[in-house]
């Protein structure tokens, strides 16, 4: 279809509203394919997503929240950049994150963020999401109306993280204010309109490093000493500006992203009352439901990729320094995997092979802390509801529906989701 | 060969699952476990396969 071709993927808002023809044109067309317009190779086929994702010899992810914008600083040339990378890397946005991040760095700074989240501590967030949710939920119902972005995802999302890291309860308050008062309805990463901050999370970035130079000091029996205290796997202790930067990148990344997960299935939810009685009727039931939630919008619709070497992909050479999109999104809609890719199943059988959290070294790490604010947040919504509908004030009437989607290439969420409710007598 | 699963790594991912549901599964609360900790020969590829792509390094085969 010549006009998918003429489409910028990059720049065009008709693709933030809805992605996937687009995205099923190219595969279909080939899963490894070039784009003419900033010299990307998008990757959309499930197989070559993943053997790209578990390539981290052959590719680098420098570039892997910013790709071509701005690109490299100096001209890819020869047929091994790794040096390049080596000597140009810190200049590139973000070269400070985790996922950028490339062995043994990678290696050894994941570990020191896989001590925080671990198994157990997982398991005392995850039970105390319940009394959080509540708590959120007992101001977002009590209208019969609500905007559920900004009236339970965004804060509890971000109540879940603070009570994962310790943050003492004292200071929780302040950190919603110092967080919900940055200009959130700015793109921000893979933003299809403005350029990139080098840190755009300095707050809690000099909260952080201050909360970790407390603790070495003064060691307390709570996470965050946990954090400062903990040592890379060869026992040398972090900077203080590199422990803090790990709790940083959980609320970067762990904020957003679930926030887009939760308005995504309430959107289902609301959308398709048959669903939705479905799910009243089994709540076991509800993780599949979420994993197709996950499968079918995806919140990061992919992220990028720079070979070191002439490298080929599901048979497609590619030169050294090319620049590859993985989307995680058309993956998850490749028909040779999914049967019927576009229909939202919420009992499809293999619905949680989806890539949604990636594949390889730099899968989500937070892939558990989202699925359990998923299930706690739908289990609670479904108890205290007997009903959910979509408001035809704010999106319009059925058949006819207005939503916005967060402007970027990279993520995939609607900015708004306005609902009404039928609560429960007496649940709250 | 032998196939183990670490406990303190695994997040649950399920890649291991989802490459070889023959001899991994996920447990209720959606972490790996390990059905037959002796491997099938016909098996052996796809769990050394499981184990390469385990984003936690969590699976050790001996």
């Amino acid at each position: 279809m010549n006009d998918f071709e003429a489409m910028n993927y990059f720049k065009d808002a008709a693709l933030v509203a809805d992605p996937y023809p687009y995205l099923d044109a190219l595969r279909g067309k080939c899963p490894v394919l070039r784009e003419p317009h900033h010299d990307v190779v998008m990757v959309t086929g499930y197989d070559e997503a993943s053997e790209v994702l578990h390539d981290s010899e052959h590719f680098s992810s420098c570039t892997s929240v910013t790709g071509p914008f701005p690109g490299f600083p100096v001209p890819l040339e020869g047929d091994d950049i790794s040096e390049l990378i080596a000597l140009h890397r810190h200049e590139l946005p973000m070269s400070d994150q985790l996922p950028t991040f490339d062995p043994p760095t990678h290696t050894d700074h994941r570990a020191l963020l896989m001590r925080l989240i671990t198994p157990k501590r997982l398991k005392e967030n995850e039970a105390s999401m319940w009394g959080l949710a509540d708590r959120m939920l007992d101001s977002f119902l009590a209208g019969g109306e609500g905007e559920f972005i900004s009236g339970y995802a965004g804060p509890f999302s971000l109540l879940v993280i603070a009570d994962l890291l310790g943050v003492p309860e004292e200071d929780q308050q302040e950190f919603s204010e110092g967080l919900q008062h940055r200009p959130h309805d700015r793109a921000g990463v893979g933003g299809t309109q403005e350029e990139l901050a080098h840190s755009p999370l300095g707050y809690l970035y000099d909260r952080f490093s201050a909360y970790v130079e407390d603790r070495r000091r003064e060691p307390r029996e709570d996470v965050i000493t946990g954090l400062a205290t903990a040592a890379f796997p060869d026992g040398s202790i972090p900077e203080v500006g590199d422990a803090a930067r790990v709790a940083v990148n959980l609320f970067a990344a762990g904020q957003e992203t679930t926030v887009r997960l939760l308005g995504a299935a309430l959107k289902v939810l609301a959308e398709q009352p048959e669903i939705q009685a479905q799910l009243r009727g089994d709540r076991t039931l509800i993780p599949n439901f979420i994993e197709e939630a996950l499968r079918v919008e995806s919140p990061i619709k992919g992220d990028f990729r720079l070979s070191r070497v002439p490298v080929s992909v599901g048979g497609v050479d590619l030169p050294a320094g090319t620049t590859v999109m993985v989307l995680n999104s058309a993956a998850n809609r490749d028909p040779r995997q999914f049967a019927d890719p576009a229909t939202f199943d919420p009992t499809r059988a293999n619905a949680r092979r989806h890539m949604a959290f990636g594949r390889g070294i730099h899968t989500c790490p937070g892939a558990p802390l989202a699925r359990a604010e998923a299930v706690v947040s739908i289990q609670r919504l479904l108890d205290r509801t007997s009903d959910i509908r979509i408001s035809e004030r704010a999106h319009g009437p059925e058949g006819a529906r207005r939503y916005q989607y967060v402007p970027t290439y990279i993520l995939r969420g609607l900015t708004e989701l306005n609902l009404e409710f039928t609560p429960v007598e007496g649940s709250a | 060969m032998k196939v183990a699963v670490d406990d303190d790594r695994c997040r649950g991912h399920g890649v291991c699952w989802s490459t070889c549901p023959e001899v991994f599964d996920l447990s209720d609360e959606d972490y790996a476990v390990v059905r037959t900790p002796e491997v099938p020969a016909e098996y052996e590829e796809a769990v050394r396969t499981a184990a390469d792509r385990c984003p936690e390094h969590a699976i050790t085969v001996s």
